[in-house]
């Protein structure tokens, strides 16, 4: 296994007397397009918000490249290099697409007030340099000619790839996606699996991955880790998850296992006596 | 006919009517008369009553107005006529029955002033046509009449002819405008905007020197109010924070300019140019102090922390504890204003100069923090603060900055202005200016210069020019923010984003292509 990027260790956050995650260990290696799945409410989106600094995490560690960031502000997260995006989507929505991808660029960029007024050197450099950037990734993310639209009037499909396009802007070396499919039809999930891979392999990022989309899961996830209740209940490959038991009853209740087996065998006589 | 073509139209005709009686009651409608009146170049003395024909023009058009809006409009022309014919004869019945009551206050020769300051008897008079008690009569004709009027003329302006000469100007008006851009040399071109720039240069050089002193204080105080709103547009509509104190960080600029530049109560004449830094610095320093314990405030909340701020200024500036240090309540006098390369310049011409070049400065400076790396972050912290810190940008230091920027503007408009009055005092900074200046905003257009220069001159320029209703402007104020909220709810000239990716692709056509009309080709 490569080296971990990021180690979630022994995390806990607790909501009044809701723990909504309990206990959690992870280790992603890098270049890993790792998934994590489980019902909903199960705290999911919860372990990202601690990982991107949203919340702080009543208890245990999270490592990136070996050093703690619980309990850092969101900046300085996205300034290490981990970014996300939502699983409502939340652009700058009275901003064109462009603008959206040129705030991304912002922890990147060094430039100050002064510099603008003045239009210095410096200023005039790396404007054009950020504006000519943004402009590569929108085109990058499938966005060319939707530039100057704003964000709130493009379809829905590009709204997500918009919020991945300002995500990379920051130059991650950790990408956190929330549910980047959800609300696409058949097709479009397709097209977004094969770009979710295509970061990976072309950009190298390493990308953890919300999804209840269980055909993209076990398409493209490398490991996935089962929550259920705030605990992790299962890691491992594709293959490991599908037939863990416990999985299963997590998503069908209790029973379920059972139930999954008698179902697969009436499946298979069907299959059979066609 | 159809029920539910009568009752909307009984109810327009209804509200309309006691839209009227209330003008009535404040006097309004004379007003208006009044200003018909002058437009029709007829001398009114001041206290006077206009001539009673304009009193029928003003009952006819708004006649006509509400039989325009009674009139649907996907229906037949008939049934237009009968909707408005509907509306005219309420409105005509209800202004009717008020006119018995105010005939009787005539008959009587009761006088209600003690209660309805407004409503004098001759005003009366003047708006039963001093008809008596045929009056009701009349006003029911009248209306119903001009009502049909104002539907006809719905008709006839809605109709296809119509719609079809509209296009036809239109179009016509569009194809001389390309036929002028295909005929404009290229030297108008290239160097138009410099032309432009030239002549409103020298617009502004030369006119303040020929219109007078008074046209110069009304455009000096537009000026002023721009500079305010362009600072309070860094605070609200770049980086979204709701400010109502905005005042303050004017007294701020003010008072220090009054207080280092004026004989009582220091006496320490600094001279005006250093007082107006140090204005500068003593705004930006409030903003500071204001700024770190609010910052993780929103909405709401900062809205009424501000605005306690605001009043706090304002209040210790009166308070007599600090009547040595301030003036107190009646503030400073004899101001001095400034003086460059050893002459006084603070005649009202210099005045005028001083706060345009003021104005273009804050312009430019405004234009180019829009465009650029601080002012997307402002923009992103307005648009959603959270997801504008996860992606990186720092919160506090961002919001901090937009509001020392617009504290400095707000302080640099108050120096001068204080300076320019030879006065100051905590009246100049009431929590109305702060109101003034977030009017100017939503009446203009949020984030958008021309929108502020119309609005400051709507909000500002035009009461001073139309005095007449100097007693209604609230009234108007009000009802002009309720129209605009509902008509045009992102202001007068509302903002646009910039076209980055079009602009970009045409500039690398223009790379492609060298020495084609390049500046060196």
């Amino acid at each position: 296994m490569a080296d971990p990027i990021i180690q979630v260790k022994n995390v806990s956050k607790i909501f009044g007397g809701l723990t909504a995650v309990n206990q959690v260990d992870l280790e992603v290696p890098e270049k890993y397009i790792y998934s994590i799945i489980g019902p909903n409410g199960a705290g999911k989106t919860t372990l990202f918000n601690c990982i991107s600094g949203f919340y702080i995490p009543e208890q245990g560690e999270i490592l990136f490249y070996g050093d703690p960031i619980q309990g850092l502000s969101t900046n300085l997260v996205a300034w290490l290099g981990i970014s996300r995006t939502y699983q409502n989507i939340r652009l700058f929505s009275n901003l064109t697409a462009v603008e959206n991808i040129l705030i991304g660029l912002h922890p990147n960029l060094k430039t100050n007030w002064l510099d603008a007024i003045i239009h210095t050197k410096r200023f005039q450099k790396e404007e054009g340099g950020s504006i000519k950037e943004a402009l590569r990734l929108l085109d990058y993310v499938g966005l060319k000619g939707y530039g100057d639209f704003l964000a709130k009037n493009l379809p829905y499909g590009l709204q997500r790839r918009l919020e991945i396009g300002r995500a990379l802007a920051n130059q991650p070396k950790l990408l956190l996606l929330d549910e980047p499919t959800a609300g696409m039809n058949m097709n479009e999930t397709a097209e977004a699996t094969h770009f979710i891979k295509r970061l990976r392999d072309e950009l190298g990022i390493t990308i953890i991955l919300i999804e209840h989309d269980m055909k993209v899961v076990m398409g493209i996830s490398d490991r996935i880790s089962v929550l259920d209740y705030g605990t992790k209940i299962a890691e491992g490959n594709a293959a490991e998850i599908q037939a863990n038991p416990r999985v299963i009853e997590a998503y069908l209740g209790p029973g379920g296992a059972a139930l999954s087996e008698k179902y697969k065998k009436q499946r298979l006589n069907y299959a059979q006596s066609q | 006919m159809n029920k539910n073509l009568v009752s909307p139209s009984l109810r327009r005709g209804l509200t309309f009517g006691i839209v009227m009686i209330i003008f009535v009651l404040i006097d309004l409608d004379v007003m208006v008369a009044t200003m018909l009146s002058k437009l029709f170049g007829a001398n009114v003395i001041r206290g006077g009553l206009p001539d009673v024909r304009f009193m029928v023009l003003f009952l006819t058009l708004f006649g006509m107005f509400v039989g325009w809006s009674a009139s649907s409009n996907d229906v037949k022309p008939t049934t237009k006529l009968f909707q408005a014919l509907i509306a005219g004869l309420t409105l005509g019945v209800v202004i009717g029955l008020f006119d018995l009551i105010l005939n009787q206050l005539i008959v009587t020769g009761t006088d209600v002033r003690t209660y309805l300051a407004a409503l004098a008897p001759g005003s009366i008079r003047l708006f039963l046509f001093d008809k008596g008690a045929i009056s009701p009569l009349l006003h029911l004709g009248l209306f119903t009449v001009a009502s049909l009027l104002g539907s006809l003329m719905k008709i006839l302006l809605k109709s296809e002819i119509a719609s079809r000469l509209f296009t036809s100007v239109i179009s016509g008006y569009r194809g001389l405008q390309t036929k002028v851009q295909a005929n404009t040399p290229d030297w108008i071109k290239k160097y138009g905007k410099f032309l432009l720039f030239l002549i409103f240069g020298l617009m502004a050089f030369f006119l303040p020197r020929v219109w007078g002193s008074y046209n110069n204080y009304v455009v000096g105080l537009v000026g002023l109010y721009v500079i305010l709103g362009i600072g309070l547009n860094i605070i609200v509509g770049l980086s979204g924070q709701l400010m109502l104190g905005f005042a303050a960080f004017f007294a701020m600029g003010a008072y220090s300019v009054a207080l280092l530049n004026a004989p009582l109560p220091h006496g320490i004449m600094l001279g005006f140019w250093p007082s107006l830094l140090i204005g500068i610095l003593m705004a930006v320093v409030a903003a500071v102090l204001l700024g770190l314990p609010v910052m993780g405030m929103r909405g709401d909340y900062l809205a009424i922390v501000t605005l306690g701020f605001g009043e706090i200024i304002r209040i210790l500036l009166k308070s007599d504890l600090l009547t040595s240090f301030t003036g107190g309540p009646r503030g400073i006098q004899d101001i001095k204003g400034p003086t460059l390369f050893g002459q006084s310049f603070s005649s009202d011409i210099d005045y005028t100069y001083i706060i345009l070049v003021v104005m273009v400065l804050a312009i430019f400076i405004y234009k180019r923090l829009e465009r650029s790396r601080t002012g997307r972050a402002w923009l992103a912290i307005k648009e959603d603060t959270k997801v504008a810190q996860a992606t990186g940008v720092n919160i506090m230091t961002n919001k901090l900055l937009a509001l020392c920027l617009g504290a400095a503007f707000a302080g640099l408009a108050g120096g001068i202005f204080a300076a320019r009055n030879q006065f100051t005092g905590p009246n100049d900074h009431q929590l109305m200016v702060s109101m003034n200046i977030l009017s100017i905003l939503i009446v203009g257009g949020v984030n958008s210069i021309p929108g502020i220069i119309l609005g400051a001159f709507t909000l500002k320029g035009l009461p001073e020019i139309l005095r007449e209703i100097e007693n209604y402007r609230l009234l108007v104020f009000g009802g002009l923010l309720v129209f605009m909220m509902l008509s045009r709810p992102e202001g007068l000239w509302p903002a646009t984003r910039p076209n980055i990716e079009k602009d970009e692709g045409s500039k690398q056509k223009g790379d492609a292509a060298p020495g084609e009309g390049g500046p060196n080709g």
